[in-house]
């Protein structure tokens, strides 16, 4: 049995940033150029980003890192904490040289987007992938690595053999099914945790034997996005490039504290703080939510404390995106999870059930009410946006934050902002 | 960053405001003056003062631009020894050199010579804080 497509094939390159955030880091900072680099998350607390050198010596992604000091120390590794607004603006740099090739792109997350190269001939694409990567790093000062297929499942194979090639290019159109035979089930995208036990349970532990399942067996014992995936790998088109920036569903922000945090009047300042920069987001799209969830929990790898996690979910009679409104609500539902006696680690909320703010349902006392916190929630918007984030708050956000983020070892550049901009001594 | 500037059609005067004041027929946009080519347009400030010979000193602004080519008597950025630092490229006969802008012949560093060397971006602007 095999598997083509008769009509004319899609070409769809999967363009990944190499270790990405060490990248940035090294942008401004030849000494750590060809040494060993890792990037932490948010709050120093595990490895999020590794340069290949520190691959080699076997940091592991995900690592807390508190388990890794030892390696780091023996071999002089340069520890980074994450500096969002360098990476960020450098991601913006990347996605737009990708647009100086063609607008029809996916910006699939911070370091990978997809891109429609079905109008470039099958001899010329693997050259046309080599000008992108080349420009990319010209332009940007970040490697890339390109991987082109006919489908968006089959790019992301293409880009992890193309990781591992000299030229960091490749077309993945012939001898696919040998390349597939060595792809192991969980590193398929779209493949998860959960999918990839019941396929290796029944015997299918590889991307080639995957493809070659039969229809029916998929479809009683997955869902649709697995039959999906399966018609992917077979080079048939079934997940399309979402090009136009599709407005999220929900809004999350969560943040661990520097500091463990007992007391409620922290958590209540945390998320407090949440709420208003949630709040503030989903404004700037036009959405209101109406239902909003907030959670708690101590850190589960503190062995000498006791364990606690829990969350609430609290749908809004009206959708809303008022801060006001959404910090009363939370703080109502942190109330009712908050228990004395233990040590917080982290504190989140999450506004779900996202419309836009047209959409909205008539409400008899809307229109008054409506008007006068639109009219309160622009100002506050145009005073943080002018004078930076937080000028205005309400006072329950808290004014000190000591349980706001660790960050030892940023190297504190902002390409975009004056106030932080990379210095050169001369 | 965006900075723009209302730029008045009408010259300034003593006496009775013209009317036109309140016409402001369009902004002078910085961005679009000194920024070519945005995503490889960076801003790096300086420090030091080793290169005041070509006109740059102890804090001001570079306008780098990573996607061009440098050309002769560029100012660029270069790595050398582990560091950016900001050099003046020469070429003769041919043949691409960094100098320090200096007339010095011995901190001639030839580019071919030294692979490891890479142009980082071309200085395209200075902002020099006047007063």
């Amino acid at each position: 049995m095999s598997y083509t497509s008769s009509s004319k094939k899609n070409k769809v390159a999967l363009i990944d940033c190499n270790s990405f955030y060490v990248s940035c880091e090294r942008l401004f900072n030849p000494k750590i150029n060809n040494k060993p680099v890792v990037v932490l998350s948010n709050n120093d607390g595990c490895v999020i980003s590794r340069s290949t050198e520190a691959k080699i010596i076997g940091i592991k992604m995900g690592e807390p890192y508190f388990k890794v000091k030892e390696l780091v120390r023996k071999n002089n590794v340069h520890i980074f904490s994450s500096n969002y607004a360098l990476y960020g603006d450098i991601s913006r740099r990347v996605m737009k040289t990708l647009k100086s090739f063609s607008d029809k792109i996916e910006i699939y997350s911070i370091d990978e987007a997809f891109v429609d190269l079905s109008h470039v001939e099958d001899k010329e694409i693997e050259n046309y992938g080599k000008e992108i990567r080349e420009r990319i790093l010209k332009w940007t000062g970040i490697p890339t690595s390109v991987g082109i297929a006919n489908t968006k499942t089959l790019s992301k194979v293409a880009n992890n053999i193309a990781k591992k090639n000299k030229t960091g290019v490749i077309y993945l159109n012939e001898n696919i099914d040998n390349h597939l035979k060595k792809f192991h089930i969980s590193d398929i995208w779209g493949v998860g945790k959960q999918l990839s036990k019941l396929y290796i349970k029944n015997g299918i532990d590889t991307a080639y034997k995957l493809k070659n399942i039969s229809n029916t067996w998929v479809k009683k014992r997955t869902n649709v996005l697995g039959a999906k995936t399966v018609m992917e790998l077979r080079g048939i088109t079934c997940i399309n490039l979402e090009t136009q920036e599709t407005k999220r569903k929900s809004c999350c922000v969560s943040r661990s504290f520097g500091k463990k945090v007992e007391s409620l009047e922290k958590l209540e300042e945390s998320i407090t703080t949440h709420c208003l920069n949630a709040a503030e987001k989903i404004r700037n799209d036009d959405q209101t939510t109406r239902s909003i969830t907030i959670y708690i929990r101590t850190s589960p790898f503190d062995q000498n404390r006791k364990y606690y996690s829990n969350s609430v979910a609290i749908d809004l009679p009206v959708a809303t995106n008022n801060s006001l409104e959404l910090v009363k609500v939370a703080i109502s539902g942190l109330k009712k999870i908050y228990k004395y006696g233990f040590f917080y680690q982290k504190a989140g909320i999450v506004l779900s059930k996202l419309r836009e703010a047209s959409e909205n349902e008539f409400n008899l006392l809307a229109p008054i009410m409506e008007n006068k916190s639109q009219t309160l929630m622009k100002a506050m918007d145009f005073t943080n946006a002018k004078y930076g984030r937080n000028a205005i708050s309400i006072a329950q956000a808290g004014i000190n934050n000591s349980w706001k983020m660790r960050r030892e070892h940023s190297s504190k550049i902002d390409t975009a902002s004056f106030k932080d901009l990379p210095i050169l001594k001369i | 960053m965006k900075l723009t500037i209302p730029f008045y059609l009408h010259k300034v005067g003593a006496g009775f405001p013209s009317p036109a004041t309140d016409y402001i027929e369009d902004d002078v946009d910085l961005n679009s003056h000194l920024i070519t080519n945005a995503p490889a347009t960076f801003i790096i400030r300086v420090q030091g003062k080793s290169m005041v010979n070509v006109g740059i000193y102890d804090g001001d602004l570079l306008i780098v631009d990573k996607s061009i080519e440098p050309r002769n008597f560029s100012t660029v950025i270069t790595n050398i020894n582990e560091e950016l630092v900001v050099k003046t490229l020469i070429k003769e006969k041919g043949v691409s050199y960094l100098t320090s802008g200096s007339k010095n012949i011995l901190d001639k560093i030839n580019l071919a010579e030294n692979p490891e060397i890479i142009v980082w971006g071309v200085v395209t602007y200075v902002i020099h804080k006047q007063q």
